[in-house]
């Protein structure tokens, strides 16, 4: 499926500054997967030391949260991935 | 009863369709804890004064730092080493002598945020997840609005939580990455004001509030974009 990764600002920096990525993937993960195989940079920021996926990630697909078990769920063609890290400054 | 003093005040925002002198009078007899005097909290404790909120009641454990001062901008040089909520509610008072400004140096802690919070609406102001849970689980028990901001860098999110209506805190925090936080005063300046926004328009009953709505702030590409929130039904706080 061809999606859409949008970038958040705090991820930019890993992306050349770019805010769209056009990807190929069957569900989040995947496309996932593919962004950091061409960004390798922002795998830390993803991942803890044991490779596991960071709860501090939040998912969104065409702008509505998704839980971790909807990350392998299937997208369709022209669906937006959007991903945030939490923050708590103040 | 607004006295004429008040009505001068507040004459402009009267003006506002769906405000008039009762709105103002809503505001006037309204409450509000504002859980931190920082960055954000000076954003929203300077406009929800000078807004008229009738009772301001600041929670805040700390002190003054030279390194506050690029966005606690309620704080200045001169307060370095005071209390944050001691320099707050004189700036506050300065700012509007019609309202009450109630001061607590307090840390917030799982023993004490139930009596700390009493039935305040609660606006969250504070600069670690902890914290913030235990506000979020204040406002649960106690059925009372919770108004969130966070941010870092030239980012920021704002949601409003309803106890019962939508989801909370923990539905949608699972953690954040440690360490210290960057930020620029102008960022918790938009969101505090967002926040203060919400607070404004909840207690004068416009307007439509951020509920299960993430709105975020991206100040580097000057964008506001927003994504839909839902409860979790595995939450450990609001199930």
């Amino acid at each position: 499926m061809d999606v859409t990764i949008k970038i958040s600002s705090l991820f930019r920096r890993f992306t050349n500054g770019q805010e769209f990525v056009k990807v190929t993937g069957n569900n989040p993960i995947e496309c996932l997967h593919e962004l950091e195989a061409r960004f390798p940079k922002m795998k830390r920021w993803l991942y803890d030391k044991q490779g596991n996926l960071r709860p501090q990630v939040w998912f969104f697909v065409n702008g509505q949260k998704i839980s971790a078990d909807d990350l392998t769920k299937p997208m369709n063609d022209g669906d937006e991935l959007f991903f945030l890290l939490a923050i708590s400054g103040g | 009863m607004l006295s004429k003093r008040e009505l001068a005040r507040y004459e402009r925002q009267i003006l506002i369709p769906g405000w008039s002198k009762s709105g103002q009078e809503k505001l006037k007899k309204a409450k509000v804890l504002v859980a931190g005097a920082g960055g954000l909290g000076s954003a929203i404790l300077t406009y929800l004064a000078v807004a008229g909120v009738g009772r301001i009641k600041i929670i805040d454990g700390d002190k003054v730092e030279l390194s506050n001062l690029n966005r606690q901008v309620l704080h200045s040089d001169k307060d370095i080493g005071r209390n944050k909520v001691d320099s707050a509610k004189e700036k506050l008072e300065a700012l509007n002598l019609d309202i009450k400004v109630e001061a607590i140096k307090e840390t917030i802690t799982e023993d004490n945020v139930f009596e700390l919070v009493e039935d305040y609406p609660i606006v969250d102001a504070m600069d670690n997840l902890p914290t913030r849970f235990l506000l979020n689980r204040a406002a649960l028990r106690s059925n009372l609005p919770l108004f969130h901001g966070a941010v870092y860098g030239f980012e920021g999110r704002v949601t409003t939580i309803i106890p019962g209506k939508t989801s909370c805190l923990r539905c949608l925090y699972q953690g954040v990455l440690p360490g210290k936080i960057p930020v620029v005063g102008v960022t918790p300046a938009v969101i505090g004001c967002i926040q203060a926004t919400e607070v404004i328009k909840y207690f004068l009953g416009i307007g439509e509030l951020l509920t299960d709505r993430l709105l975020i702030y991206d100040g580097l590409s000057m964008k506001f974009s927003e994504v839909g929130l839902k409860k979790d039904p595995n939450c450990c706080e609001c199930k």
